[in-house]
């Protein structure tokens, strides 16, 4: 493990996400009098609950891709998750409906792997298949069973319980064999300490009243680099999507190892469609993923196919998420940190002496500041969408150094090569 | 080991016609024949990638039947592929172990693996840095896993498909030496060539195959390389040879100090100078990854150059565009035909306009001419003995041969200046590669400057007027064919001799 964090890119995100809590807290006394959210205790929370789904249809994304499937039907199957998580969680309580959404995922997984690998059908028409089917058969399930029930109906759920959650004691004030500790992050944060206050704020946020399902979520990461990279059978899932005419003459069943690694991927997406239902709504309603599978796809090549880096890929999009809905002038001051962003970005380029990036990344700079400058708040339309443009943008600025599985997404037919 | 009768029949071919192949234990036994001549399925059956629709096979005695490489594994046998079945994003290790992990506990033992790992390379004098991606390895070191794979699931019989067919001749020597210290410590090699010197340099008995028959069954000692090719080829050989000189004093291309940037970064093609003259066929040789690719595409415009200047015929043209460049006389035929030469589910016809789509016989004005492009293609069919049942039939159904000389008549009808031919002859049988050598020979004739770039060292120095060695993006050699070996040529390609050194 320590090999691993030392030499993989995962240490050097780990720097990164310091450096950007550091950047983050100076940013929020320049923005002071206008928000007070960019680094909070509520925002931290925030951003964790938000990301929870995206990281798991991230995870999704990684294990199929790693075999070499590519998985656009994350969607659907976190779709199928939400139904069958609410479905679950009203039948038999709120841990039998993370597992029953899970299951469901998977049966979307099944049907995504029996077209791309049994069939060799496309897999991104498979996916969208996946995608279009799934809102119809849950649109059906809640006609069978929803509509009879009190407070459901053909498009949601009655309202159900969520799992219990976590104050981690001493640091958060959790209770401990019926006594209170302390709550550490939280008094630290009330001093208003420069940098130290906005740490311990952070914390605070990610060790208060966190569900137990994000515990879960959160441990699934180092699980997924364990299984992945560590077991035998991570090791032929990944040869799997590498070269699988090469592991197939070794007496790996490739076949085999793409439809475990794609109905894992189903799961993980189904856990967090079953997520977005019981612990971010507490209830089963049509449309609720919105597109949150396919941004966990862009986590997946932003974080180049690693665990770590799906992970903070979504803990990107949780925080852009959880601005947006917490204070939207937050999002304004966020343009100050774009465009400091782009301005180091710009830096980089001129010391790699690349004329052109450096050109075009100072301009954008300079415009984005611009407009933290001349406006008091950004136009009405701009909150909402605040996640999906991060998404883009790190994308955008990300894809160079990328590498993907090598027979990712191509059709594998055992004896042809 | 026995294999007798084995017969294995595809859609039109039989592959193998009652093979029958007889190796003894701890011999290195080499198995040669022409391209297509069935040596590959035959090896194919031995290891259980495919299965065979007649015959028998006996190993130590009793009857076996492979239906998956790993049963044949299991009984000790193991293959190294003639194209590399490594995952380049994996370490060394991790390829080798895969499908044979150690575990301890449900986790791979990887202490123990690569203790395992450095036995064998000590034992065997392969030398290999477990830890290193199997991307960043060169070809020889690709092997070598290749090898230690076998043996890390304790083969006793090792095949292995052309292992020389992407060596340098350095790196064959190495090759052999490991090969007979394996041999020496019993184990069984089964040896797959075409290049015959090799053969009898190492084998110690040779079963030649033709049109999936065996023809022949021969110890080293009993034949000479000539008799042994008229087995394989059944009657008199073609080769490579050159005509008389046509080199004019016409410059057609001119290239200075062309740089290309890599996509590491780094240039890849680093400051390179060279003239092209009418008639003329400059060879370009190199392990691959020197920069050939990289020099190939700056030339026809697909990779941006960061420096230097292209003359064709005296006018730079080193800011056109792809199609001004072709429409100008460039004639391309590329590396990987069924990537960048075909396109392989399309008809015939749609394949001959490939490239030349913007000018007649191809297209009227803004619209392609259906009929004028149907003719231009019969004509290519006709010209260049393309085997087709007709200008309809998908370039999938064609063979790589018949697919090549599509390719070259394409670049041909067009009336060229200038040909970049990139490894014409790669994959394709013995007939066909005739046929382009031919059709190479008549674009000289013809007035074209020709670039050939090719990994076939008696094909470079068979055909070429004049060549040039790149390594590490330079041009570290000038040669003339009539007094180059192979082996000197090698030399070159590795950086093993250097031109100054050669020279004073």
């Amino acid at each position: 493990m320590k090999g691993l964090l030392r030499s993989s890119m995962v240490f050097r995100w780990m720097v990164a996400a310091l450096g950007l809590v550091v950047v983050l807290s100076i940013i929020q006394e320049l923005a002071r009098p206008e928000t007070t959210d960019l680094i909070s205790a509520g925002t931290a929370e925030s951003t964790l609950r938000r990301a929870v789904p995206i990281l798991l249809a991230g995870l999704g994304g990684i294990w199929a891709e790693r075999a070499g499937v590519v998985n656009i039907g994350l969607e659907g199957m976190m779709v199928l998750g939400t139904w069958f998580g609410a479905w679950g969680a009203l039948e038999f309580g709120p841990w039998w409906g993370m597992a029953i959404g899970m299951a469901g995922g998977a049966g979307g997984g099944l049907i995504h792997a029996v077209a791309t690998v049994s069939f060799g059908v496309d897999h991104i028409i498979s996916g969208v298949a996946v995608n279009i089917m799934a809102p119809a058969l849950t649109r059906f399930l809640s006609r069978e069973f929803f509509v009879n029930r009190s407070g459901g109906g053909l498009t949601q759920s009655p309202r159900v319980e969520s799992v219990g959650e976590l104050n981690v004691p001493f640091v958060s004030g959790g209770d401990l064999f019926g006594w209170t500790t302390p709550d550490l992050f939280g008094w630290i944060d009330d001093r208003n300490w420069l940098l130290v206050s906005d740490a311990a704020a952070l914390l605070s946020g990610i060790t208060r009243s966190v569900s137990w399902a994000t515990v879960v979520a959160l441990a699934l990461v180092p699980l997924s680099v364990f299984l992945l990279w560590r077991t035998p059978i991570g090791l032929r899932i990944r040869a799997s999507g590498e070269h699988p005419v090469g592991a197939d003459s070794l007496g790996v069943n490739v076949y085999r190892m793409k439809f475990l690694a794609v109905m894992v991927s189903g799961g993980l997406a189904g856990f967090g469609g079953a997520f977005i239902a019981i612990e971010q709504t507490g209830i089963y309603r049509e449309n609720q993923v919105q597109g949150r599978g396919f941004i966990g796809l862009a986590t997946v090549i932003f974080g180049n196919w690693q665990p770590a880096g799906a992970f903070l890929g979504s803990l990107l999009f949780g925080f852009a998420d959880a601005l947006q809905l917490r204070d939207r002038t937050a999002v304004h001051a966020l343009l100050l940190l774009v465009g400091v962003a782009l301005a180091a970005l710009a830096v980089r380029a001129v010391v790699q002496r690349r004329t052109r990036p450096a050109v075009l990344l100072a301009v954008a700079s300079a415009g984005v500041l611009w407009w933290y400058a001349v406006t008091e708040e950004v136009v009405s339309e701009l909150p909402p969408i605040t996640p999906h443009v991060a998404t883009l943008l790190v994308l955008v600025f990300a894809t160079s150094r990328l590498r993907m599985p090598a027979g990712n997404g191509l059709r594998y037919r055992r004896g042809q090569e | 080991m026995e294999l007798a009768g084995i017969t294995k029949r595809f859609p039109g071919v039989v592959a193998n016609d009652r093979v029958d192949l007889r190796v003894a234990d701890g011999e290195i036994h080499a198995v040669v024949g022409e391209n297509g001549a069935g040596k590959s399925t035959l090896m194919k059956i031995l290891y259980g990638m495919q299965s065979a629709d007649e015959g028998r096979m006996l190993v130590g005695g009793s009857e076996v039947a492979f239906s998956s490489p790993a049963e044949a594994i299991d009984a000790g046998i193991g293959m190294v592929h003639q194209h590399f079945m490594l995952a380049d994003n994996l370490t060394v290790l991790e390829n080798v172990i895969l499908g044979a992990e150690p575990t301890r506990r449900g986790i791979i033992d990887r202490r123990s693996a690569r203790r395992n790992l450095d036995e064998l390379g000590r034992s065997y004098g392969l030398d290999l840095h477990p830890d290193d991606l199997v991307e960043t390895l060169e070809v020889g070191e690709r092997q070598r896993v290749e090898i230690i794979k076998v043996l890390f699931r304790g083969a006793k019989v090792l095949i292995l498909d052309e292992p020389t067919a992407v060596l340098v001749p350095q790196e064959v020597e190495e090759l052999f030496r490991n090969l007979r210290e394996l041999k020496s410590r019993g184990h069984t090699i089964i040896f797959i060539d075409h290049k015959l010197e090799e053969v009898l340099a190492i084998a110690d008995t040779i079963t030649v195959l033709r049109q999936g028959r065996t023809v022949a069954t021969v110890e080293p000692g009993d034949v000479t390389a000539h008799e042994l090719a008229e087995l394989m080829v059944g009657s008199e050989l073609p080769a490579p040879s050159t005509e008389p000189r046509t080199v004019d004093e016409h410059v057609t291309l001119s290239v200075r100090n062309l740089t290309v940037t890599g996509t590491d970064g780094r240039p890849a093609v680093d400051a390179v100078d060279l003239d092209v003259h009418r008639g003329e066929i400059i060879g370009v040789a190199g392990v691959e990854g020197n920069g050939q690719g990289e020099l190939i595409e700056a030339l026809l415009g697909l990779r941006p150059t960061s420096e230097g200047e292209l003359l064709l015929d005296g006018e730079s043209i080193a800011d056109w565009p792809v199609r001004k460049r072709r429409e100008a006389g460039i004639g391309y035929v590329p590396e990987d035909r069924h990537r960048r030469g075909l396109l392989l589910d399309a008809p015939l016809w749609e394949n001959a306009m490939l490239g030349h789509q913007t000018q007649p016989p191809y297209a009227k004005g803004p619209w392609l001419d259906r009929s004028g492009a149907r003719e231009a293609t019969a004509r290519i069919v006709a010209d260049f003995d393309v085997r087709t049942p007709g200008i309809d039939t998908s370039a999938r159904a064609l063979s790589g041969g018949n697919q090549q000389k599509l390719v070259i008549g394409r670049e041909m009808l067009a009336g060229p200046r200038m040909l970049v031919a990139a490894h014409p002859t790669r994959g394709i049988d013995v007939g066909a590669q005739a046929a382009v050598w031919e059709d190479l020979r008549a674009a000289r004739r013809d007035g074209l400057a020709v670039l050939l770039v090719s990994a076939d060292l008696e094909e470079l120095i068979g055909l070429a007027d004049r060549l040039v060695v790149m390594l590490r993006g330079r041009i570290v050699a000038e040669l003339d064919p009539t007094t180059t070996t192979p082996r000197l040529l090698g030399g070159y390609m590795t950086g093993a001799v250097d031109e100054e050194a050669s020279t004073s």
